[in-house]
């Protein structure tokens, strides 16, 4: 699985760092890291949680 | 809450048909009323158009259009460009103009100021402050046990609460708590002459800082603030107020109000009560679906251009209402919305906003709030709203509750 994430989106909710802090990694001012996150399959579903959880839709789950 | 003053006149461009009866001041359940759910009643509105117009929808007697579906809530709020958030409402209130930073800026220049606060307030940062956080909480709670087995949890813990983390993040000494509530609850609760004259006192003590801070910097909030650059040239002395004045009033009477509203619905669920106190791992989560059901802010935009929004005639200068209680009660967002549900995990809720104007302090919020609700679980046996007594809750600008007498003897 992976997680595409649409940077210019993001709005520093934090919501998916704060569901997977190891998966999801933020910027000093809160912002998530440009760069789509590959997921290991023993992380999809924290993966999947914490994508789900972001409030402006910046983080696309491919499957 | 003030009631707000008489309507003006619904501009020529709304169609008759557009108007409706709602208003989060004059709606039944928005004025301060015992046992209220506010909330509760504005989601009568989902039962209407996606889109209408409210005569009487401000403090000062402005009619706005009200958004009623959260999908297109963010629409409105990720487009600073055609709805903006400029209007000074604190100091138009002094007769004066100047904006609150960065709440009334728009973007691109909004993003300047944002950049600079963001990491005050990011995640790791707020973890810095958690000790202090929990440490407050457990004193103000410890007080209150040894005190009896009643409290008044607005004056007795939620305020002062709010008022004393704001003081730490600040860097002042807790011996100002007394003063800062004081002004804080004239400011927001107190009769039109009283709310003035906090205001320019808040505007003083803020201005006093910031010169006290250039003549001898420390290592505090507002010595970054006046050493700090945007756009490569220091802050102005007005640019500094705008933020201090933002960040003394943004955090005091929505955290008090999100913890007297969760205390509140754990006072009458007995189940969810002793739910959480056994099994303090689920305050987290709980404390989200707490943060849908029962959110404060109302947001509004003014349009910049004219715009066809949903079949409505957005016209520039229009004001445009974003609440964050119409919104965490949609159906199409929500399952079953009016059910409080505090294992609910899909909750993509909207009480710090969305789009570029989203909670600076909602970080810090979430950990006052999970920290408050466990400090008090912890130390408080089964409560209940005290027997005779009705809290009164109230609708507005800023939704909250007057008082909030528990008991637990
Ligand atoms: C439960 C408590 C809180 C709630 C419900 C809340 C809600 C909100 C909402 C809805 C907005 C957006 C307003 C708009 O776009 O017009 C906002 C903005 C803001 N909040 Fe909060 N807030 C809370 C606590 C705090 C705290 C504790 C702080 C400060 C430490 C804070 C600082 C700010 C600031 C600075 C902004 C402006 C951000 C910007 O314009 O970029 N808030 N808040
Ligand atoms: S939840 Fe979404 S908006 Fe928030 S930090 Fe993560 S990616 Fe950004």
């Amino acid at each position: 699985m992976r997680i595409l994430v649409h940077k210019e989106k993001c709005q520093g909710h934090a919501r998916c760092w704060s569901m997977a802090p190891d998966i999801f990694d933020l910027d000093d001012e809160g912002y998530i890291v440009a760069g789509d996150i590959d997921v290991t399959p023993d992380d999809e579903k924290k993966a999947w949680r914490g994508a789900k959880s972001c409030p402006e839709r910046a983080l696309e789950i491919e499957k | 809450m003030t009631t707000p003053t008489a309507a003006r006149p619904i501009p020529a461009h709304v169609p008759p048909e557009m108007v409706g009866e709602f208003s989060l001041f004059t709606a039944p359940g928005m004025a301060p009323t015992p046992n209220g759910d506010p909330q509760a009643a504005a989601a009568c509105v989902h039962a209407g158009p996606r889109i209408f117009y409210s005569p009487l929808n401000t403090r000062d007697g402005h009619g706005t259009w009200v958004i009623t579906r959260a999908k297109d809530q963010r629409r409105v709020l990720q487009d600073g460009e055609t709805f903006s958030s400029h209007r000074s409402i604190f100091a138009s209130a002094l007769g004066e103009d100047w904006p609150m930073i960065p709440l009334e800026l728009d973007p691109p220049e909004h993003g300047a100021f944002r950049s600079l606060l963001n990491p005050l307030l990011s995640p790791k940062r707020v973890m810095v402050l958690e000790p202090a956080v929990r440490e407050r909480a457990a004193f103000l709670i410890d007080r209150i046990a040894r005190a009896g087995t009643s409290c008044d949890v607005m004056n007795d813990f939620a305020f002062p609460f709010a008022v004393n983390i704001f003081l730490r993040f600040l860097g002042l000494p807790d011996d100002q708590l007394e003063e800062f509530v004081g002004w804080a609850t004239d400011l927001l609760h107190g009769e039109p002459a009283k709310r003035g004259a906090a205001a320019r006192t808040i505007v003083a003590f803020i201005d006093d800082l910031a010169a006290e801070r250039r003549r001898e910097p420390v290592d505090d909030f507002m010595s970054f603030i006046i050493q700090a650059k945007v756009k490569d040239r220091p802050l102005t002395d007005v640019e500094v107020r705008g933020i201090g004045v933002l960040l003394f009033i943004a955090g005091l009477d929505t955290v008090a109000a999100a913890i007297g509203f969760d205390l509140a619905y754990l006072a009458r669920n007995i189940a969810d009560q002793r739910l959480l106190r056994n099994e303090p791992s689920r305050i987290v989560l709980a404390a989200e679906e707490l943060l849908r059901a029962y959110p404060t802010v109302q947001m509004i935009r003014v349009a910049t251009r004219d715009i066809d929004f949903e079949g409505a005639p957005i016209r520039k200068g229009d004001y445009v209402s974003c609440a964050t209680m119409i919104a965490n009660r949609d159906p199409e967002e929500f399952e079953c919305p009016e059910k409080i549900d505090l294992s609910r995990e899909d909750n993509r809720h909207q009480a710090f906003a969305y789009g570029p104007h989203r909670c600076l302090g909602s970080h810090l919020a979430r950990r006052e709030i999970v920290i408050g609700l466990e400090e008090w679980l912890k130390r408080i046996p089964d409560f209940r709203i005290k027997e005779g007594t009705a809290p009164i809750a109230y609708g507005g600008h800023v939704f909250g509750i007057e008082d909030l007498i528990l008991d637990w003897s």
